[in-house]
């Protein structure tokens, strides 16, 4: 298994910073409750609980797109870099872009492959990056600048996803399994300039919410003999490979709502 | 039990309560008990059917089972506190699942509280009266728009209050900014005291003020103190009544005239009124507040007012315009804008009348804005019309189903021309049901 380089850096000057060491492989899958129950139970034999993502926590995630739904579009064809907010709340908020810490990320994803990077700044400084006010540091991959040509095409937030993660990960950020479940879809109306720069965005329309568990592995190299099997289980009980939770909402949110069965991904 | 003994009091509203509960004897016990303490209970046992209720009935409180047959009481949870109009209703949690996880996630999908079975009833009735005193959210006089005097001007005022004496301070204190009205002047307000009932003599639509010597009202009724501070908050709360009143009336005159305008290049009746009403649906969807509901509704059916001065022919014309004929028709919103410019407080509509034809990728008209430069009212209202608009028989094509409006809208957002999440809250209504 090959050491991950997972850095991590808080400060009161400079933005936190999260990234991996390389493309990582990626594979989730759509299963019932009891089936999510049993592999995490397997899973939290072999790995500790992440301290990011507790029980219940609600993770909120604000996508980006552009009027013509580049990234979306490239995201169907197997290869885009997804641009979005991350929050982090006790309870669910009907709003996005709250004040606090936001995680700008930047996803490379590829057909069998992720590449992540994400920087956690208070949101005045996130909405200043949307709006192309505010630069970021780009010491890895180059997604900033990727990002920041997006942002210059016009992409802004759309479409919002929330949900509950239960995460583990193992010491050296080598393997994470992450468990989402209570998924809902949202719209977000777009942006406009007379909007109050310091203002949460009110959620829009509901627009999906799905029944099942969303179990997704995340490694680098080979996976241990134990995830091999759990993921063999999971393939087997799985029922949808599915795309990303970006391109479900997406497809929610263009009326493409055939849902998470138009492809699959691996 | 505040909220319980308001309940059985008979002046009171009775608060109305849905529970979800899929075991019919705790259902039963559940609504007798609450039913014995003047609550209006309604019940459901599974999941579709509790969120079918409280969309219909938007109780006072939902209580709600965790474990139901066709879904989990989380879910159900989440569906509510995700409608925009139902989301302010507390919701409890009755479950017996004990759990500290199962407590932080119902709570975490937005209920107010959760108890664990089996409970106390008297835990329970406290409960509720804590979670529906939190709920409440007093009125509170309007004050925050100060408006300006015209020099000079002085408003009337009758003070109707039985009390010689409180008459009499009241009359002084009001002495500074208004004159007192003769036997026989119609004043421009009344002053009453309390819940003293307003003089028979008084017109209906004439502003009353409620006073007290002691306190603010604190039971929902607006009561002004009577300290120094009353004749400025009296001025205040007439002035603002007078120019809404103004306003109302200016306002609708203009949509008269914009109507009489629209029958002439519309085929069917009522169409600016339809447009305004699903414009303000999606509004309440994307939860706007009343003031810009009623800037969105005002602006629908002004929005085409500029083609008042436009050549009847060109409205008139059954076939398709000539390049330079389109040309015209498109300044039907700088023309409308104009038309309006000269009523300030119908400033903040213009933009509607303005950019209503504009589109997100840019391709709109007049001024070709973009995306962000378009104010979400003006999409609202642009998504609205093109709906109604498909609903509608046209020379050029037939009327389509609402379902099918929807996915031609949704064409048009893949091709970036509207927003796609107005048409989502378009389509969200569609599929509940719409308003017609």
């Amino acid at each position: 298994m090959r050491p991950s380089s997972v850095s991590k850096r808080v400060t009161t000057s400079a933005p936190a910073h999260e990234t991996d060491a390389e493309r990582r492989h990626e594979h989730r899958f759509q299963v019932s409750e009891s089936i999510a129950r049993l592999v995490m139970r397997t899973t939290a034999n072999n790995l500790p609980l992440s301290r990011d993502d507790r029980p219940y926590q609600w993770s909120t995630t604000t996508y980006c797109d552009t009027v013509s739904w580049s990234i979306f579009r490239a995201a169907q064809k197997g290869s885009a870099m997804q641009l979005r907010i991350r929050e982090y709340h006790r309870t669910r908020p009907r709003e996005v872009m709250t004040p606090g810490t936001a995680w700008i990320e930047f996803k490379d994803d590829e057909q069998d492959t992720s590449l992540k990077e994400r920087f956690g700044v208070p949101m005045d400084v996130a909405r200043a990056f949307l709006r192309g006010e505010a630069a970021l540091p780009q010491p890895d991959h180059g997604l900033a600048e990727r990002a920041s040509q997006l942002l210059r095409e016009g992409a802004r937030p759309v479409a919002v996803t929330q949900y509950n993660r239960l995460a583990y990960n193992s010491l050296d950020s080598s393997l994470r399994i992450t468990a989402d479940h209570n998924l809902m879809y949202f719209a977000l109306p777009w942006e406009t300039r007379t909007d109050g720069d310091a203002d949460p965005s009110p959620l829009g329309s509901l627009l999906a919410m799905e029944p099942d568990v969303i179990v997704e592995m995340k490694w680098y190299g080979e996976l241990p003999h134990w995830a091999v099997d759990l993921h063999a289980y999971l393939k087997e009980n799985t029922r949808e490979e599915r795309p990303s939770k970006f391109i479900v909402a997406m497809r929610w949110l263009l009326g493409e709502t055939d849902g998470a069965k138009k492809t699959r991904k691996k | 039990m505040k909220a319980v003994e308001n309940a059985v009091r008979s002046d009171a509203p009775a608060t109305r309560v849905v529970v979800v509960e899929d075991d019919q004897a705790s259902a039963d016990v559940l609504q007798r008990r609450l039913q014995a303490n003047g609550m209006v209970v309604s019940v459901a046992h599974d999941g579709r059917r509790g969120i079918e209720l409280v969309e219909e009935l938007l109780p006072d409180l939902v209580l709600l089972d965790v474990m139901l047959p066709d879904t989990d009481g989380y879910d159900v949870c989440l569906r509510i506190k995700s409608n925009t109009s139902t989301s302010p209703i507390p919701v409890i949690f009755l479950s017996a699942r004990g759990e500290v996880v199962d407590k932080v996630r119902g709570l975490s999908c937005g209920a107010a509280d959760y108890i664990t079975k089996p409970f106390q009833a008297a835990e329970l009735l406290a409960r509720i009266d804590a979670v529906l005193g939190q709920a409440r959210n007093p009125r509170v006089p309007r004050l925050g728009r100060p408006i300006e005097r015209a020099p000079g001007e002085r408003l009337v005022a009758r003070v109707a209050i039985a009390d010689p004496a409180l008459r009499e301070h009241v009359e002084q204190l009001l002495g500074s900014r208004f004159d007192l009205a003769e036997a026989d002047e119609t004043p421009d307000v009344v002053i009453v005291e309390g819940n003293a009932a307003v003089p028979a003599d008084i017109p209906e639509d004439l502003a009353v003020i409620r006073v007290s010597p002691g306190h603010a009202g604190n039971d929902g009724n607006e009561v002004i103190p009577i300290d120094a501070q009353l004749p400025r908050i009296v001025d205040l709360l007439v002035r603002e009544r007078s120019l809404d009143h103004d306003l109302q009336a200016a306002a609708e005159a203009l949509i008269v005239l914009a109507s009489a305008i629209g029958s002439h290049d519309r085929p069917g009746a009522g169409h600016g009124e339809r447009v305004a009403s699903r414009a303000v649906q999606i509004g309440r969807a994307l939860g706007l507040d009343d003031s810009t509901r009623m800037t969105i509704r005002l602006g629908s059916l002004l929005r085409d007012v500029g083609n008042a001065r436009l050549p009847a022919a060109i409205l008139a014309k059954q076939g398709e315009l000539t390049p330079e004929e389109r040309a015209t028709l498109e300044r039907h919103p700088i023309l409308g804008e104009e038309i309006l410019a000269g009523f300030k407080r119908l400033s903040g509509l213009l933009p509607i009348v303005r950019h209503h034809h504009e589109r997100l990728d840019g391709t709109g008209y007049p001024d070709g804005l973009r995306a962000e430069q378009i104010p979400l009212e003006v999409r609202i209202v642009s998504v609205a019309d093109r709906f109604e608009a498909l609903l509608a028989d046209r020379p050029d094509r037939p009327a389509v189903s609402e379902a099918e409006a929807v996915r031609i809208l949704q064409s048009a957002v893949a091709r970036g021309e509207l927003d796609a999440a107005v048409v989502a809250a378009l389509a969200t209504q569609v599929r509940a049901g719409g308003n017609r």
